[in-house]
């Protein structure tokens, strides 16, 4: 017990004294997430903004588009109507013919369109004006805000918690008598690889989920966005997710014989394109995957991450938990069966 | 050209990040490219995607749901409410609507019955709301003895008025085709950057080491010639790697670039990759730790897309971050491929400011580069 708490704090101190360490798992994120923050907290919260229309002030139709919550009426002379819209100041013009004179189509303009049809087909109805009744709303109303962005941030601390992978890499090259100078001499020493490898995974562990508390505080109290309500199950998802980043790293580290700095390049390079595909670049592209390649969402460790996250903390909907933390256990039962395969019984003829 | 070659042969050793970052790319814009290239000569009415779930099969649902499939888009959803709410959160749907068994009952008693699921700060969900209430109103309006007309307000609500679609100022671009080429080639600004970083000073770090210097000086080749075939090598990197994404929209949409002004993006992404490499110089410059210089790809492609309009439109970008981005090439490129231009002309200011920052990089790089000169 006393060999691995030395061997713990020992490598603790290593990677402190790492500055690839302490740039990719503690600066990254954050840097990462003053980015998120600059470019995308405009967009977080949007508000409905009035239509602008144009009409001319003796259109009889005024008075009716003027009493539409939703609409802004902006009287103009159907001879400024094209330079009004060519320049965006009016989305729709109507004439004294009730015709809609558009510059594109969307749907602020199909709005001022539905509205002009529902004159005439109240007409076309030809049912006495009082039968009609616009008062009773036939529509209970299920308010959800749709808020795609901030699935950037969720996966955001997706991407940091198996950050692990780098700690992970860092111990499987520190056992590999072909790959350092350390481990020539464990080798040869009586300390025993299993003791330092589960000490490794500790440190990595503790250190790691250290960072993400850090990254999450950072989120929480400096930019001022509150991503975790549901801690429990948030924290378990975290947790298992960091323990996959580690094993992950100790079979990069073990199964090939590139430098490390290769190893963790290509670190990033997967752990980035993983991201990318749970939608830490545009949550447009995590919708495109789950239409058209739903089972990459469901495999992707950091998509299980994301997903969950938003789920149980913006939609309280715990249902996919489950399996999402069954399916990273089972990849840290196969990888750590890999690099088992890869570890074991190795002995070196020559070096 | 010894210095050349050799370059060149480790810049290809580099294959691996080069081709992770375009087969992500070039999958991402074959999915993106599911999208209409219709030109927009008549208005279109903006269809919403909608999901309905009909508990009621009455002859009154059926019509309500015949009536909005007519208007948007419906798609599978499921009665669950948490599936619901993740559709509208996500902006799978615009809205879902869940009509309940007893629906003609609850119409007839003025009673709300259509749970709908939406994001009330959206014009979308006005429009929803509208459509549902103008078929309820209209159909109500029709009753008598205990039924609806419904063929009736179906002949009322197919009426509509005419739109007209005002001139363009500027060419005659296709839009929809042109949406693809503005993503692509935003896009690819962030990809170019990124792969410039990497792979370009990678190769500088292993030519500059000490090693190779050393070698260099008790060599015979001269300082000029060697410095020279390294700037050929990495502008024949740099060329092949902006040619694979200018190759890779004429593949993808070679026979929409009629329809989009095709020589725009063209000069536009050589101008930018210009500028990219005389960035990387200067990095080059500036450190050659791989370990720093990975950081640096990351962060610098990463950040000044985020902040200059490739991943959202910088018309949602706030005026301080526009402002920070301003001192980025990558602002100005984004902007180009934004804009609908007559000719050339129209962006000479952006294209210049992107080579004003090609120069300025070059010119800091050269000074840096012969601080480092003499401080040996």
């Amino acid at each position: 017990m006393g060999n691995i708490f030395r061997n713990i704090l020992y490598q603790g101190r290593n990677s402190y004294r790492d500055k690839s360490f302490i740039f990719w798992i503690l600066l990254y994120p954050i840097i990462m997430a003053i980015f998120f923050y600059t470019a995308f907290s405009g967009i977080m919260d949007i508000d409905f903004k009035n239509i602008e229309v144009g009409i001319e002030e003796e259109n009889s139709i005024r008075t009716v588009f003027e009493s539409i919550d939703i609409l802004n009426v902006n009287i103009t002379p159907e001879k400024d109507s094209i330079d009004k819209l060519n320049k965006g100041d009016i989305e729709g013009f109507i004439d004294k013919n009730l015709n809609l004179s558009v510059k594109k189509s969307g749907i602020n303009q199909t709005i001022i369109k539905e509205i002009l049809d529902q004159i005439r087909q109240m007409g076309e109805l030809n049912v006495p004006f009082e039968k009609f009744d616009f008062e009773t709303n036939y529509v209970i109303d299920r308010n959800q805000r749709a808020n795609s962005i901030i699935i950037l941030f969720y996966s955001l601390i997706g991407m940091v918690s198996i950050y692990g992978v780098f700690p992970g890499i860092e111990i499987a090259t520190t056992i590999q008598a072909n790959l350092s100078n350390v481990a020539k001499r464990m080798n040869i020493s009586p300390l025993r690889k299993g003791e330092f490898l589960f000490s490794g995974v500790i440190i990595s562990l503790l250190l790691n989920i250290a960072s993400n508390i850090l990254l999450l505080l950072f989120i929480t109290y400096v930019l001022k966005i509150k991503l975790l309500f549901d801690i429990g199950p948030s924290a378990l998802l975290i947790l298992v997710g960091n323990l996959f980043g580690i094993t992950f790293g100790i079979l990069l580290g073990v199964s090939n014989k590139l430098k490390l700095n290769a190893k963790i390049i290509l670190s990033i390079a997967i752990t980035l394109v993983l991201s990318f595909f749970s939608g830490m670049m545009n949550p447009e592209i995590k919708v495109m995957i789950d239409k058209s390649f739903p089972i990459i969402g469901k495999i992707n460790p950091i998509s299980i991450i994301t997903n969950n996250l938003y789920r149980i903390n913006l939609l309280g909907n715990t249902s996919g938990l489950d399996t999402g933390i069954y399916t990273l256990i089972g990849w840290i039962a196969v990888l750590n069966l890999i690099s088992y395969g890869f570890l074991r019984r190795k002995t070196y003829d020559s070096i | 050209m010894t210095v050349f070659k050799y370059f060149i042969k480790i810049a290809l050793r580099n294959k691996g990040i080069i081709l992770s970052y375009i087969i992500v790319f070039l999958i991402l814009s074959i999915i993106n490219g599911n999208t209409s290239y219709n030109k927009e000569t008549n208005f279109i009415e903006k269809k919403l995607d909608i999901g309905i779930v009909d508990n009621s099969n009455s002859e009154l649902s059926k019509e309500l749901v015949s009536y909005l499939k007519k208007k948007n888009n419906i798609i599978p959803t499921t009665a669950d409410e948490k599936h619901i709410r993740e559709q509208i959160f996500l902006g799978i749907a615009n809205a879902v609507l869940i009509i309940p068994q007893d629906f003609e009952n609850k119409i007839s008693n003025k009673v709300s019955a259509i749970e709908l699921y939406k994001d009330d700060r959206t014009p979308e969900a006005y429009q929803v709301e509208n459509q549902i209430n103008k078929f309820i109103s209209f159909a109500k309006a029709t009753y008598e003895d205990n039924r609806y007309d419904l063929s009736m307000v179906s002949n009322a609500l197919d009426e509509s008025i005419e739109v007209s679609l005002v001139a363009r100022d500027e060419k005659d671009i296709n839009e929809n085709t042109n949406t693809w080429f503005r993503i692509y080639f935003n896009f690819s600004s962030y990809i170019i950057l990124a792969i410039y970083i990497s792979v370009i000073g990678f190769v500088m770090t292993d030519l500059t080491s000490k090693e190779i210097e050393n070698r260099r000086k008790v060599s015979s080749i001269k300082f000029l010639k060697f410095n020279r075939e390294i700037y050929l090598g990495q502008l024949a990197i740099a060329a092949f790697i902006t040619s694979i994404f200018l190759l890779g929209s004429i593949i993808l949409r070679g026979k929409y670039i009629g329809e989009v002004d095709f020589a725009k993006y063209v000069i536009n992404t050589l101008v930018f990759s210009f500028a990219a490499l005389c960035l990387v110089f200067l990095i080059n410059n500036i450190t050659s730790n791989k370990f720093v210089l990975s950081g640096l790809s990351t962060i610098l492609s990463l950040g000044t897309s985020f902040i200059s309009g490739v991943m959202v439109p910088q018309e949602l970008l706030g005026e301080k971050v526009l402002g920070i981005a301003k001192f980025f090439p990558t602002y100005y490129f984004v902007k180009i491929n934004e804009m609908n231009i007559n000719s050339l002309l129209d962006v000479k200011y952006e294209l210049s400011m992107q080579l004003l920052f090609a120069m300025a990089f070059l010119v800091v790089g050269l000074y840096l580069s012969r601080v480092k000169l003499r401080n040996q």
